[in-house]
């Protein structure tokens, strides 16, 4: 068993990090943004939905919430949009300094709830 | 919509599949996938703890071999359930799975509790009709026991560390 541990755990720390984007607690939320921007590209998927989201000078990975909450909170797939105008508020990711993970989304003069 | 997965090959090829398209667009696809991925779990690892647990002392009035032959059966089912729920699930986003450590030290895991399930068939458990009721289980029964409990928690806690690592 110490071998496997051990053997586990190598595997573990030789893989760098992996995208992920579930909790909250990979967020900072002590960092709160504002960003609006245009939407290069858009997913409304499983598990959580997504916008990349050109600002000036950077565009950044926002991390949406399930596409079934969405939905019912009545934002639609078509009105995530390329070349739409979109603004978030939302946390940083604390590793990977091109993700945001929303809190709201303001589309069309509509803001919705994102957590 | 973009998805334009990156790696090896047979991975995209599985990420953009019809099946793939599906678990992620469809509304309420990948969520009910996921009830069927807990509810395998369920069964798989309550069978194989309830039975660890009587191969520790717990209940030694009951009798070892009608208990594995209850429980571990429907530890099977949920391991089926669980292997084509997350496979479904795997697809969705084969290339970002397969890069995550939590996912492959999951992965190994199951293995080794795979292995550590036959052992104890292929030894310990020959020998059942000797300790099927009120005595002491065999030091190696126990052993597996332990590994087991061991083994299925860490899938769990993998599990569930792959959707924050």
């Amino acid at each position: 068993m110490r071998y496997l541990y051990g053997a586990l755990l190598a595997i573990a720390l030789s893989t760098g990090p992996a995208l992920a984007h579930h909790g909250w607690s990979g967020y900072d939320s002590g960092k709160t943004m504002n960003l609006t921007g245009t939407i290069r590209e858009a997913g409304y998927e499983h598990p959580h939905g997504y916008v990349k989201l050109e600002v000036p000078g950077k565009t950044w990975f926002v991390v949406l919430a399930p596409p079934s909450r969405m939905e019912n909170r009545g934002l639609q797939r078509d009105a995530l949009t390329p070349g739409k105008s979109a603004t978030v508020v939302g946390y940083p990711n604390r590793a990977d300094p091109n993700e945001l993970r929303a809190e709201r989304i303001t589309l069309d003069g509509k803001t919705t709830e994102l957590r | 919509m973009i998805h334009n997965p990156q790696g090896a090959a047979w991975l995209v090829w599985l990420e953009s599949s019809a099946v793939a398209v599906a678990m992620r667009q469809w509304l309420w696809l990948y969520p009910a996938v996921e009830v069927l991925h807990i509810a395998g779990i369920a069964a798989l690892v309550g069978g194989a703890v309830m039975f660890d647990l009587r191969l520790l002392g717990v209940s030694r009035g009951l009798p070892v071999a009608a208990l594995a032959a209850h429980l571990l059966t429907w530890s099977r089912v949920g391991l089926g359930l669980m292997a084509i729920s997350g496979a479904l699930m795997f697809t969705a986003h084969a290339t970002e799975w397969a890069e995550n450590p939590a996912f492959r030290v999951k992965m190994l895991l199951i293995i080794a509790a795979g292995l550590n399930a036959w052992a104890f068939h292929r030894w310990p458990f020959r020998s059942v009709a000797r300790w099927d009721r009120e005595v002491p289980t065999p030091p190696r029964a126990r052993v597996a026991a332990v590994l087991s409990i061991a083994l299925w928690l860490s899938v769990i806690t993998c599990g569930r560390l792959l959707a924050y690592l």
